[in-house]
């Protein structure tokens, strides 16, 4: 019992000396053992690390990517059209050391407050660049102006112990009082879109017109001109096929063909002709012989 | 007495519990030590150590409880009760340890802080405290809406190339694809896909025009959103997969969307007149084809009408001539005759006898016609 007696507040004591001398470093975070503020130790790896009990202390810090986005600031790049942007950056500590140094106690605020103010300067370092434009940061080579933000970032953040992984700008856009002269001038765009549109439909109705009417006269006239021909050769026809029919008796033609005419002339009733009986008709009228 | 004493172990077994609950969640790190330094010796030892820890907590918890009774009585146990502690504390040590994984999840079990494996769904075994986990639902579907100008502002408006702004609304929709990284890598995960999308649809907008984005693009600008969405975290190693992308809009701001209307109504205002035209140009062209069959039948059948004709006139006139080469005197003679009876039958005749009128000059009568009288008399006798 006396043994037990002693045994336990041994052991509680070992125990406790035990807990306070070691600690666990997870994977998501680094750590330092740090003795009277002094830095004494890295732990970057995870697993189990010892302390001394009492004088030393642990701090850890996040070891995964974290985020930042940055205040919308406006910008001006080369061509004087102002822009609304802001970004964001992913970054993570890289020297637990140096980023203690570097900031201090304050640990992670401080250190996004300092990283701001780079990230900031940086935008508006490359996009205020010379030969950086609008045109520019609305384009393709929107990456490629990141990607310069990011190692500038990079570097000037290195004396921060962080590593920026990746900056990336969320919008580019108009200021908000330009909004409205964007909009307007979107709106007359339509407008005009709108009124080229009718304007072209009634181009091409009108073309559309205009050559049908130019078909239909052609096809009308080309239409005419080869009746004509048909007419013609039919008239050629005509004579032609007379020609050789009375050309067999050129007297006798005379003769029949004069008495068609005079039937045809003379018949209706509407003529009245004064006659001597000379004519060969009337050769019987006053003999029966014929007077020659 | 044991019953008295199991008291205060249940109490302690309870808040040990409580630890254990705690551990995997934010005291991963700082819990699990307490036990492990004692861990690696023997069973025995080990069972002791924990008996200790629950005297001490149980202790604690008694003493905070009030039930003092229970710590004065500690020291005095006999062998059955430690022996029955003792096997509490195994029984609370493989509850503590088995976990279950449901289909839809996975864990990350940790060894001493760090990564040792994934589990897959079932019963897992994390001996404690040594092995802490964490569960992550990795199947289910998260979605982020982006642009909804309702709830934020002006955040789905974006610039184009040309300077145009356009609404875009989106939703990214993703799981996870590998949870240690997810977990080890990324501290805000909905954040920052967030962030990544917006950022990856304003870099598309942006190198695009206002029109393809209204018109036929949307699907690629999805497509494309995705990849780069993908890209990025895969860059982040934050074992996220991004399902889909699903392009809800993007039309013109309202602000203008009136005018964009208008075009629309004027490019089927301009539909309208191109095919009012060729209407009409339908109508007159077959109407000019239609004349212009109709000149030229009516042509060919002036010309069937002169050739017929003709042909008819000089057959019959051969017709004729055959007969009156035959007797050529009498023929014509009666030829004539017919004719001339004919005519002559038809029309007011007046005959004068020259003889009558006289041949000698000056001589003779002059004859009184009276032509008026005559044409009258043939007119009333027609009308009669």
């Amino acid at each position: 019992m006396g043994k037990t007696k002693f045994f336990i507040p041994f052991l509680v004591v070992v125990v406790f000396l035990g807990l306070s001398s070691i600690f666990v470093v997870d994977e998501r975070e680094k750590a330092l053992v740090l003795q009277f503020g002094q830095i004494k130790d890295v732990k970057e790896e995870p697993g189990l690390a010892f302390k001394i009990p009492f004088i030393q202390e642990v701090v850890r810090y996040d070891d995964r990517i974290l985020s930042l986005d940055t205040d919308t600031i406006e910008v001006t790049p080369s061509d004087d059209r102002r822009l609304v942007v802001d970004a964001f950056a992913r970054y993570r500590i890289r020297d637990v050391v140096q980023f203690r140094k570097a900031v201090g106690v304050g640990g992670l605020r401080v250190a996004e407050d300092r990283l701001s103010s780079v990230l900031n300067a940086q935008i508006r370092e490359v996009l205020g660049a010379d030969q950086v434009t609008s045109d520019t940061i609305l384009s393709e080579d929107r990456r490629s102006l990141m990607g310069r933000i990011q190692q500038n970032a990079q570097t000037s953040a290195a004396g921060l112990g962080l590593d920026v992984v990746d900056v990336r700008l969320k919008q580019t856009n108009l200021p908000d009082q330009n909004l409205d002269a964007t909009f307007a001038r979107m709106r007359a765009e339509r407008e005009r879109e709108a009124a080229d549109e009718i304007a072209r439909g009634n181009e091409a109705a009108q073309r559309v017109r205009a050559l049908a009417d130019r078909t239909v006269t052609e096809t009308l006239s080309d239409a005419e001109r080869e009746a004509q021909v048909i007419r013609g050769e039919a008239d050629a026809e005509r004579n032609s096929i007379f020609a050789e029919a009375y050309g067999s008796d050129e007297e006798f033609f005379a003769f029949y063909r004069s008495l068609e005419a005079y039937e045809k002339a003379l018949q209706g009733g509407n003529s009245s002709m004064v006659m001597t009986p000379d004519s060969e008709f009337f050769d019987y009228l006053r003999s029966a012989t014929p007077d020659q | 007495m044991a019953g008295n004493s199991g008291g205060p172990w249940g109490g302690g077994g309870n808040s040990g519990g409580g630890g254990d609950d705690r551990g995997p969640n934010k005291g991963g790190g700082r819990r699990p030590p307490e036990g492990g330094s004692q861990l690696p010796e023997i069973d025995d030892l080990v069972r002791k150590g924990q008996d200790q820890l629950r005297v001490l907590m149980g202790g604690r918890g008694g003493g905070s409880n009030g039930t003092g009774g229970g710590g004065g009585e500690g020291p005095q146990f006999g062998k059955g009760t430690i022996g029955l502690a003792a096997l509490g504390a195994v029984a609370l040590w493989v509850f503590a340890s088995v976990y279950t994984v449901k289909p839809e999840e996975q864990s990350v079990e940790l060894f001493l802080g760090e990564y040792y494996k994934t589990g897959n769904p079932g019963l897992n075994f994390a001996p404690w405290p040594v092995v802490t986990y964490e569960i992550v639902n990795v199947t289910s579907e998260r979605t982020e809406d982006i642009g909804e100008r309702q709830t934020r502002g002006n955040e789905g408006l974006m610039l184009t190339t040309d300077a145009n702004i356009v609404d875009i609304n989106f939703q990214v929709v993703w799981n996870i694809a590998d949870p240690a990284k997810l977990l080890f890598n990324i501290r805000d995960p909905q954040l920052t896909v967030q962030a990544v999308s917006e950022s990856v649809m304003r870099e598309i907008i942006a190198a695009s025009n206002l029109a393809p984005i209204l018109n036929r693009d949307r699907g690629i600008i999805a497509d494309t959103a995705m990849e780069d969405i993908q890209a990025t975290m895969d860059d982040y190693e934050s074992g996220i997969r991004i399902v889909r992308v699903n392009l809800d809009k993007a039309d013109p701001p309202r602000e203008v969307i009136d005018a964009f209307r208008e075009v629309q109504a004027a490019e089927q205002e301009r539909d309208r007149l191109q095919r009012q035209a060729d209407a009409y140009a339908n109508r007159v062209l077959a109407e000019a084809r239609g004349e212009a069959a109709q000149t030229l039948e009516e042509a060919e059948g002036y010309r069937a009408r002169v050739v017929n004709e003709a042909r008819g006139d000089a057959s019959r006139f051969n017709s004729v001539l055959e007969e009156y080469s035959k007797a050529p005197e009498v023929t014509r003679k009666r030829l004539y005759l017919e004719r001339m009876e004919q005519v002559l039958g038809d029309i007011d005749k007046t005959i004068l006898d020259q003889s009558i009128v006289g041949s000698g000059e000056g001589s003779g009568v002059v004859p009184y016609l009276p032509l008026n009288e005559l044409r009258r008399n043939s007119t009333t006798n027609q009308g009669n």
